[in-house]
């Protein structure tokens, strides 16, 4: 089991084994992504109050789910590169912050698309997930300005690992303490089987495709945000020089 | 051996005496941080209205915000002159656990940059109109509120020490953090305004200054065994 867990560091495992992954990955991605998209933007049929802007919410809604994700990556790949120095989870860690802002940013845009139409306003400060998301934004921001202002590599990283650490814990207090406030955020609709219903099955079947076909998008980039890292911090290595040579 | 051995507790005080006196000696990191947070509260009545009903209205926010960016300025006296001068290595290499050299650093940080504002809020609470039922409140809440801060921004410095300019990034990443902290410090105070009672957010800033105050200093320890190799 251990000599598993410390190949799992080595840059170069990763790298051959994701690149066998990768065709598998990006298959599933764009099957998913296609039918997710194709049934909940043309043929998902109107919603009986939100008409067609309900169909905003199948991407928010799986967007929204997947940048929850983040934090906790971030904290698991932190824990990792302080306790065991693997030079791999810090390349992971540096590419989620800045895949988790960018989520973050397509969370709150989309949330303001379907809430200029539902709500009446592009922003609401009473609403308190639009609010605690904002801030996840703010503290990803954070880390990625401290890593981009250390210019030791090696300091970066812990330093890094150690803010995503104390930020995934104030994350989950911002949220609980900015919850306090009156909240217009729908609650999460439960769902049903029965397809006359407004939570029918076509809703919620077309949200879980796409949250699959969105977590599918967020491990092919992370993966190929970090080889490409991969390559850049081992260049001076002897697999990457011959593997440039091949190619 | 013929060196005396020091006990932590020892080394806590002395910690603790050894930055305030140098603390006092160089008045002008104390004075400057004060009189930004007094000049940027008078900035708000003329920016927005004297009327004192708005006012009113806005007081526990102003003074809560004005208290968050003034200690992000104090900030950056916590371990600046120490790396320059080279004590922060010798403070890392004493045999003590970091954790409560930290917390005494952290201590006098917030006793003379915290506490001298927490003292001077209610006379800038009647300033902005703020009913005189709410000033108990408000003390208490900044009180409870102010250490917090110290102890989440000594993380940020640590993390930063290195850096030449760094007031910036020491913003962007703790005022986030301090969300909460303004959150529960602003409602307590607006619940006394509407005769409720502020109890249960008291309660709630006095759960987070104790879980700060037991894990702040290990994060702030770790962090600046990163930042000083």
């Amino acid at each position: 089991m251990w000599v598993w867990f410390s190949k799992l560091g080595s840059p170069k495992w990763f790298y051959e084994l994701s690149g066998k992954w990768l065709p598998w990955l990006i298959a599933a991605m764009v099957i998913f992504m296609t039918i997710g998209l194709v049934w909940g933007l043309v043929f998902l049929p109107p919603d009986y109050q939100q008409g067609f802007t309900s169909r905003i919410l199948i991407v928010h809604v799986a967007v929204a789910g997947t940048s929850l994700a983040f934090f906790p990556l971030m904290l698991v790949a932190g824990t990792v590169t302080l306790v065991w120095r693997m030079k791999l989870a810090d390349m992971v860690a540096k590419h989620a912050a800045i895949l988790g802002a960018w989520f973050s940013f397509i969370t709150l845009a989309t949330g303001s698309l379907w809430g200029s139409v539902m709500w009446g306003t592009w922003w609401e400060w009473t609403d308190s997930r639009l609010v605690s998301m904002l801030f996840q934004l703010f503290l990803l921001l954070g880390v990625i300005s401290l890593r981009s202002a250390l210019e030791d590599s090696e300091t970066a990283a812990k330093a890094c690992a150690l803010l995503s650490i104390v930020g995934c814990i104030n994350v989950v207090i911002i949220k609980y303490s900015v919850e306090w406030w009156n909240t217009l955020h729908q609650v999460a609709s439960p769902v049903s089987l029965d397809p006359t219903s407004p939570n029918g099955p076509q809703f919620w079947i077309a949200t879980l495709i796409m949250i699959v076909a969105v977590y599918l998008f967020l491990s092919v980039s992370l993966i190929l945000s970090t080889r490409n890292e991969i390559l850049e911090r081992e260049r001076r290595s002897q697999w990457v020089q011959d593997l440039v040579l091949k190619n | 051996m013929t060196e005396k051995q020091t006990t932590t507790s020892a080394a806590f005080f002395a910690t603790l005496k050894r930055d305030l006196l140098i603390a006092f000696k160089k008045k002008n990191d104390i004075v400057n941080p004060f009189m930004f947070f007094i000049i940027v509260v008078s900035l708000f009545p003329i920016g927005i209205s004297p009327e004192s009903d708005r006012l009113t209205e806005i007081a526990a926010g102003v003074i809560w915000i004005s208290v968050l960016l003034a200690s992000m300025l104090s900030m950056d006296n916590l371990y600046r002159s120490d790396y320059e001068d080279g004590s922060l290595e010798q403070l890392l290499l004493s045999p003590h656990p970091l954790f409560f050299l930290v917390l005494a650093k952290n201590i006098s940080h917030w006793l003379v940059s915290g506490l001298p504002v927490v003292l001077v809020s209610p006379l800038l609470a009647y300033m902005l109109a703020l009913p005189s039922e709410a000033y108990g409140t408000l003390v208490l809440s900044l009180l409870l509120g102010t250490p917090i801060m110290s102890l989440l921004g000594s993380i940020a410095v640590a993390l930063t020490v290195g850096l030449g300019s760094r007031g910036l990034i020491l913003a962007v990443i703790t005022l986030p953090m301090s969300v909460p902290i303004l959150i529960f410090g602003t409602l307590a105070v607006q619940s006394t305004l509407n005769s409720q009672s502020p109890i249960g957010y008291i309660s709630l800033m006095l759960v987070m200054l104790s879980v700060s105050v037991s894990l702040a200093p290990l994060a702030s320890a770790a962090a600046l065994k990163i930042s000083v190799n």
